[in-house]
């Protein structure tokens, strides 16, 4: 049987992680989960919103709250941690302030109404590992994959009081899928620490200091890859992560799955068809290497 | 390293009170946070990922603005470099969220026309807000030609030729990457209702804000 969930890709998914959104679809459609994209999306307003205008950064999110209310589904799964943590985040404050959010409704054709659930990636799939679903329709099992679990710092993190559905300082959300699959998730210290992705363009030393972190101790734990639900994260420590070796003199390099990717591989999936050949850091020779693909 | 020493200056030590009650309490409403609460444990300057080289850490921001001392508070390294990570606020045992207050400050930093000691970074995001509101969504090509203007009109007028060469290298090593790995997207994303985003954009200018 299939069921619908709302779907909000935000920016980079329709740009540099299309990818992301491609293993997205395919996944949660073997699990039975149809993505429905909401019409007309806007840009929640990520960092830069917090940082520059406190209205932005709640009105933003909220007009796509009120599209997603619009259409009657329980549940909305966003991928982006960012858009994930702003839009919650704007839904919660709206839920305590009535006239920020009758401020917001006024200039909106579809009202903020604060019923849909909110979900990241993770919400979704960590109970259908649990049950051995996913497990279910895996073809092959993940031997010899180390993946170093890096939640950053935005699906455990808020800037106010909302449910965290996950242990704030020790996540294991992506150790069970990937367990689940047969891989052997490696157990470290930097999983929740910031990557700098926000920093990267505008601060860059600053974002090289923090990947030059989480690199040496996920190489020290002896992780063959690091797995990411975030494409911010995923894009930082992947496009950047050569420049950090040479920087910081680190000899491995570390392909960034999506964690799509890695249960797409489980599943059977063509890595191509997965555009798993899209990253910047080499992501087919593990695979090949494993005879994973 | 651009680690600066503990920033309590003299004048610090000199605020007047009521300046303090005035500071405190502006960066207290617009933050949602209470300062007040803050005992110095410093646990927050443990779990700072930037701590090392602002020098500043929450605990010393928080103390800063307690002390009235506006020019400090508004212009320290910790404001600019904080990368929302929110370890602080998350691990502060009276829910002081630093975060909300380094946010707050730079807004209130721009609301005064300070030129921001780090103008590369509030550059960044105020080119990220400029071109969301254009087209409703963020492209990533469109959001960095601003960014790049923006800087490089600011490097041009202090003969900094170096650091404008310096940043086309890169931003052109990362371009040429990502189009060989067909990460760079040429099509322009929007929304259909760019009205709708717009008069938000408005209504943040009116300050009828949050």
């Amino acid at each position: 049987m299939t069921m619908e969930l709302a779907y909000y890709p935000g920016c980079s998914l329709h740009a540099s992680s299309a990818l992301y959104d491609v293993q997205c679809k395919m996944v949660f459609r073997n699990l039975g989960i149809e993505l429905k994209e909401i019409e007309d999306w806007n840009c929640c307003g990520a960092t830069a919103a917090a940082k520059t205008d406190d209205f932005l950064s709640i009105a933003l999110p909220a007009r796509n709250l009120g599209i997603a209310d619009a259409t009657g589904l329980s549940e909305i799964v966003i991928p982006c941690s960012s858009c994930y943590s702003r839009t919650l985040v704007s839904q919660k404050r709206l839920s305590c302030d009535p006239g920020l959010k009758d401020a917001i409704n006024e200039e909106l054709a579809h009202k903020v109404e604060g019923k849909i659930k909110v979900s990241n990636v993770l919400e979704v799939l960590v109970p259908r590992a649990t049950s051995g679903e996913i497990a279910g329709k895996a073809k092959k099992k993940l031997e010899g994959l180390k993946p170093a679990c890096y939640y950053g710092c935005l699906l455990t993190r808020f800037p106010c009081d909302v449910n965290v559905t996950d242990d704030v300082e020790n996540p294991q959300g992506m150790e069970i899928v990937c367990t689940s699959l047969g891989a052997e998730p490696i157990d470290w210290s930097y999983k929740t620490d910031c990557c700098g992705a926000s920093a990267s363009v505008n601060d860059a030393d600053q974002s090289l200091i923090l990947m030059s972190r989480i690199m040496k101790d996920a190489v020290a734990r002896g992780a063959n890859c690091f797995v990411s639900t975030c494409p911010l994260c995923q894009f930082n420590v992947d496009a950047y992560q050569e420049q950090v070796a040479q920087k910081y003199g680190l000899e491995k390099r570390l392909p960034v799955y999506f964690i799509t990717e890695l249960i797409g591989i489980a599943m059977g999936f063509d890595p191509i068809e997965m555009q798993v050949d899209r990253h910047l850091t080499d992501a087919m020779g593990l695979l090949k290497e494993l005879k994973l693909i | 390293m651009e680690a600066k020493e503990q920033v309590m200056s003299a004048k610090t030590l000199q605020s007047e009170a009521t300046d303090a009650k005035s500071l405190l309490q502006e960066v207290a409403e617009k933050s949602g946070q209470n300062l007040l609460a803050c005992y110095q444990c410093r646990r927050c300057a443990a779990g700072c990922p930037v701590g090392e080289e602002t020098g500043v850490t929450p605990d010393r921001l928080i103390r800063m603005v307690l002390l009235g001392d506006r020019e400090e508070a508004l212009n320290n390294l910790l404001v600019w470099k904080c990368v929302a990570c929110y370890t602080c606020g998350t691990r502060c045992p009276n829910n002081i969220q630093t975060a909300r207050i380094t946010e707050t400050l730079k807004q209130m930093s721009k609301a005064a026309h300070l030129e921001p000691l780090r103008p590369r970074i509030a550059d960044f995001h105020n080119a990220f807000m400029q071109a969301t509101e254009h087209m409703g969504r963020f492209n990533e090509i469109e959001g960095m030609r601003i960014y790049e203007t923006k800087t490089t009109l600011k490097e041009l007028k202090t003969g900094n030729f170096g650091a404008i060469i310096d940043e086309m290298k890169n931003q052109a090593k990362l371009g040429v990457s990502m189009m060989k790995k067909k990460r760079m997207h040429f099509k322009a994303d929007q929304v259909k209702n760019k009205a709708e985003v717009k008069a938000l954009y408005r209504k943040a200018r009116q300050g009828k804000g949050a």
